[in-house]
């Protein structure tokens, strides 16, 4: 049981192939409602569930289907299992606006900075691969609302299981070097970033997301070119998309070709309305709740899921199985992962896959041995460096954002 | 393999050693006056920025019928297609009424007034299953 067991890695870049040996096992072990249940259909284990997986939107595989227009797109969960990097044509697609540019010609396309800065400028696609120093980062995206589908009780919105998350090497420059080339202005308290994509009607608010100055000069946001080695796919914001390792997706703003410096706080509708959490730790309160201070969604949670075992599956009395899946630490590193295979709360550390950065999904795997028959609990919980531990009961909210309760599976030992 | 890729502007090169790469000129990171930007972005995969034109699918899937579909399929399939709506949690009539105002209210749709209600129960009943819950525990916000 020693040998190491991390799958495969979907990138042929020769740093990513050290300690990387081959599959263990083929497939998920475990029969369940996160099945197929035909071809082209998953049905996940909440209230209609039922999903269709769809293969006709460029440059993207097999897809779960969420809606058409504008396009939610989630990851089939078994794509994790494959690597430690989420493929561009499996890389979940979420838009908030229907008007999305079908075409971009590269030659034309112009990134903007302006607003409170010494000079405006516009750069061409050139320009910014050119003049500016490449940065790369290997870096977790993952959806505010991710997980929305487990909440209990339910909430309305984009009805996710896990899959609306991806994990990327992420190549471009530093959003500091551009930011400085203009010369940001004394005096700066945010930068606002928008995309290509407006809304259908007028009255719809143009999507736009602003980070504090210093968060935006801290020299790890950046706006990125490529994505695992390749241009963007077109549904995750071809040309340019910020990036911002550690925060929730809402901030990575896709098809990026506009950056304004403010001299005052943004009172856009998607900073002031809408993406709020509550104020309080795990962003969680009790169903009801009122009163409660609202804050923008910031800096994601730890997690980990199973990714080659779910509910139902059977295990050998006796026999070792190598139980393994992914981990993150949000914000902050993931300092490690604990597994349990019992309830009385016993828990013992995973062994982590190669280090990737602190922003990355890191692979986690468990020799297990179940010596005796009947169903046993696995859980599975990370810590981060900060000390932010996976909380055992169920955070919730009423956007149903920043679930990161301890995942659970039931297995069978027959 | 979609045909939609042979529109698709991802052309793929092998890495190729600084030197070629100043020579061609046509690739990533080409001829540049930052030579330290250059020796850095040699190191990896060079590509070429070439025009992306894709097609997006079309929902095929309306309202289904019944009171009020003729209400969706004329205002909700102005901005989004019915996917979304049709995957929701067992709402409530109320919840939908908030769904509905959250839409006109923040997102502009120009929904009349005196098609809430109608359009509230419609969508309560194409999509069933709890009619009767505790008070609502959703906040209403976008995202």
């Amino acid at each position: 049981m020693q040998r190491p067991l991390f799958p495969p890695l979907p990138l042929s870049r020769r740093r990513f192939l050290a300690g990387v040996s081959r599959l263990g096992l083929t497939g998920l072990l475990g029969a369940s409602a996160w099945d197929a249940v035909a071809a082209d259909l998953v049905e996940f284990p909440f209230v209609n569930g039922r999903r269709e997986l769809a293969t006709n939107f460029p440059q993207k595989g097999a897809m779960i289907l969420q809606r058409t227009r504008p396009p939610l797109l989630e990851t089939p969960f078994e794509v994790f299992d494959q690597g430690v990097f989420t493929p561009n044509d499996r890389f979940y697609v979420r838009w908030h606006l229907a008007n999305i540019p079908t075409e971009i010609d590269p030659a034309t396309f112009r990134l903007t900075i302006r607003g409170h800065v010494g000079q405006s400028i516009q750069l061409t696609l050139d320009e910014l691969v050119r003049n500016f120093e490449p940065f790369e980062i290997a870096a977790v995206n993952q959806c505010s609302g991710n997980s929305r589908g487990f909440f209990n009780p339910r909430v309305p919105g984009g009805e996710w299981a896990n899959g609306a998350m991806g994990n990327a090497l992420w190549r471009g420059v530093r959003l500091k070097d551009v930011l400085d080339r203009a010369g940001v202005k004394a005096g700066a308290l945010q930068v606002r970033f928008n995309g290509l994509d407006t809304g259908v009607v007028p009255q719809t608010p143009d999507f736009m997301k602003s980070l504090d100055i210093d968060h935006a000069r801290d020299g790890e946001v950046m706006i990125a070119y490529a994505m695992n080695g390749a241009l963007l796919p077109l549904l995750n914001g071809f040309p340019l998309r910020l990036v911002v390792p550690g925060w929730y997706a809402t901030y990575w703003v896709k098809m990026l070709n506009d950056i304004e410096v403010l001299d005052k706080p943004d009172d856009n509708f998607w900073m002031t309305k809408a993406y709020l959490i509550p104020d309080t730790p795990f962003a969680n309160i009790v169903p009801g709740q009122k009163d409660v201070k609202m804050v923008p969604i910031n800096r994601m949670l730890p997690r980990s899921f199973f990714t080659n075992v779910k509910d139902g599956a059977v295990l050998k009395v006796g026999q070792t199985t190598i139980v393994r899946g992914i981990a993150f630490g949000g914000d902050a590193a993931l300092a490690k992962v604990l597994f349990s295979a019992d309830s009385d709360g016993d828990w013992h550390e995973a062994r982590l896959g190669p280090d990737h950065g602190k922003y990355s999904f890191r692979q986690w795997e468990v020799p297990l041995r179940l010596s005796s028959p009947g169903s046993h609990p696995l859980r599975i919980k990370a810590v981060n460096v900060a000390g932010s531990v996976q909380p055992d009961r169920v955070n919730w909210n009423g956007a149903g954002f920043m679930r990161n309760v301890i995942e659970s599976v039931a297995v069978q030992a027959a | 393999m979609n045909t939609n890729l042979r529109h698709i502007a991802l052309i793929w090169t092998i890495p190729v050693l600084l030197g070629i790469a100043l020579a061609a000129g046509s690739t990533w990171p080409g001829t540049v006056d930052s030579a330290p930007a250059v020796k850095e972005a040699a190191k990896g995969p060079v590509q070429k920025w070439v025009k992306v034109s894709v097609e997006l699918p079309a929902s095929q899937t309306p309202f289904p019928p019944g009171d009020g579909a003729v209400i969706a399929n004329a205002q909700c399939l102005i901005c989004h297609s019915a996917g979304m709506v049709l995957r929701q949690p067992p709402l409530t009539q109320d919840e939908w009424v908030g769904e509905i105002n959250k839409m006109r209210n923040a997102y502009g749709a120009p929904l009349a007034a005196d098609q809430i209600d109608g359009l509230a129960k419609y969508l309560r009943s194409i999509n069933d299953g709890q009619s009767s819950k505790g008070p609502s525990a959703m906040d209403g916000q976008g995202g």
